[in-house]
């Protein structure tokens, strides 16, 4: 038992819905689910809750994005994580300690203008500030790199672990079976539906299947014969030793492509990217990726260059051209559902969770994750955000 | 009486009692412990601590010490100034004690 909820008992050999995958995706989904009154559900996550990229993100959380389709559902997951400590009986650490995009120079002024227009209009609480305005909010920024920005005043970040943990036994009470350590080895399917999955542990017969596998859902959905247009990366991050409070906003960096907050605890944790984000599946850190991060925050926070790094860790992400989620069932093969896709998956998982589960109780896409289907892959209709702080090579 | 106060982790000041009560509460898995408790995390990152944490948890789950690893040990081995990996000059260091060409 690795944390608390998860199933003590064996498998059983039928239920009603299985989820592959416990990260946050998963057991937020089963969690809504059984909030809905759906029950049998179960779990299956090969190693232990939380284990691959939801406890390994920069754990932020904002809606300050750019376009309609991700501005408005990560506000619903927004306003989610506001209640999520009270509603879960457990508390996540959320902390709406602001978040800020940070713009460079004029034309990221420019686009960040663009963005508070956007928000106006969406009727999301933002503010266009200027480089006084940020320098204020946080001192501890090289003026250099301050144009000003984008400030969301209750974004903020929580605790990635706990988040997990929370969903865990928040759906565990309501009779979620959370199994650890089983991996998946196939999913079987005739006649176009969904009949069961293959497991270390044994057979599973169920009609629907969800793919909430992370950094592994392509494989996964491959199983089933679905092919899923999307490529893995590795992402990597660090944490510093803890430092008296310097930053109290979650911040992204649209110049340097980067992303931190200092966690509650005093470490600084964020990570960078670099333009060529290249397909990996090892969960070794690199030395490029290390000193490009060393390099970026030493820019953008002088004060650390003083400051000891303690860790730094690599996570998998399975993305998707325009690195937006696949949320919502597959056309030709019924009782599959997707969840997979993740950039942002930690704090877009709230709403994910609802609206998906929405759409398996209900029978139909909920207008917030519509934009999300894998139709829209296939087409090549991908949706336009800018304002990522993540980027594919060619994107 | 005082047993449980032992610390064994020295950077988090995590003692016997805080493991055991982690066990208790069912993070008995030294990846789980690890995030529940903080112990690895700190400057040290269970260099100093690990066999002492590990028989803990063996000694409350009643798991043989030998078939527990201990969490993935994460680069730098020791903790190292972000600026030294920048390329530029330690923020402690004498004037001209740098000799990277990048900064």
């Amino acid at each position: 038992m690795p944390i608390p909820g998860v199933a003590r008992g064996g498998l059983r050999r039928t239920y009603d819905v299985v989820i592959v995958g416990g990260g946050i995706q998963g057991l937020a989904l089963a969690y809504e689910l059984s909030a809905r009154g759906l029950r049998d559900i179960c779990v299956l996550e090969a190693g232990y809750p939380g284990c691959g990229a939801s406890g390994r993100n920069g754990e932020l959380v904002r809606s300050a994005f750019s376009s309609v389709e991700w501005a408005t559902f990560f506000d619903a997951s927004l306003r989610r994580w506001r209640d999520l400590s009270v509603e879960l009986g457990f508390n996540v650490l959320f902390t709406p300690a602001g978040y800020l995009v940070l713009a460079s120079t004029q034309e990221e002024l420019d686009r960040c203008r663009g963005f508070a227009a956007r928000h106006r209009d969406l009727g999301l609480v933002t503010e266009l500030l200027g480089d006084r305005e940020v320098r204020e909010l946080a001192p501890a920024l090289n003026p250099e790199l301050v144009a000003g920005g984008v400030y969301q005043p209750d974004g903020g970040f929580a605790h990635h672990d706990a988040a997990v943990w929370a969903y865990a036994r928040a759906a565990a009470r309501r009779g979620v079976e959370v199994h650890p350590f089983t991996r998946v080895t196939g999913i079987r399917t005739d006649g176009g539906r969904v009949l069961g999955v293959g497991t270390t542990r044994g057979e599973i017969s169920t009609p629907v299947v969800v793919d909430a596998a992370g950094g592994h859902a392509r494989d996964v959905a491959g199983m089933a014969g679905v092919p899923l247009p999307t490529t893995t990366h590795r992402l990597e991050a660090i944490v510093t030793e803890s430092l008296a409070p310097f930053l109290r906003p979650a911040l992204a960096t649209l110049h340097l492509l980067g992303y931190c907050h200092q966690t509650t605890r005093g470490e600084l944790v964020g990570g960078t990217e670099q333009n060529v984000m290249e397909p990996a599946t090892s969960l070794n850190g690199s030395l490029r990726g290390l000193r490009d991060m060393a390099q970026k925050f030493v820019r953008l926070i002088p004060q650390l260059a003083g400051v000891r790094l303690l860790r730094h860790w690599a996570g998998i992400v399975d993305v998707t051209a325009d690195l937006a989620p696949v949320l919502g069932p597959v056309p030709e093969l019924e009782g599959f559902f997707l969840d997979c896709g993740w950039v942002y998956g930690f704090m877009g998982a709230p709403a994910a969770g609802s609206l998906l589960a929405e759409a398996i109780d209900s029978g139909n896409v909920p207008e917030l994750i519509a934009p999300f289907s894998i139709e829209r892959l296939r087409a090549g209709d991908y949706i336009r955000e800018s304002s990522l702080v993540v980027t594919l090579g060619d994107a | 009486m005082l047993a449980g106060k032992v610390i064994l982790c020295l950077c988090q000041d995590v003692t016997i009692d805080d493991i055991d009560r982690a066990v208790s509460l069912g993070y008995d898995h030294p990846e789980t412990i690890k995030r529940f408790t903080a112990a690895f995390m700190g400057p040290c990152q269970g260099k100093a601590c690990h066999d002492a944490i590990l028989e803990a948890i063996a000694a409350r789950t009643g798991a043989d010490p030998s078939s527990l690893r201990r969490p993935t040990a994460r680069p730098p081995a020791l903790p190292v100034r972000l600026g030294i990996l920048a390329g530029g000059e330690p923020a402690d260091a004498p004037p001209g004690a740098g000799a990277s060409a990048e900064g």
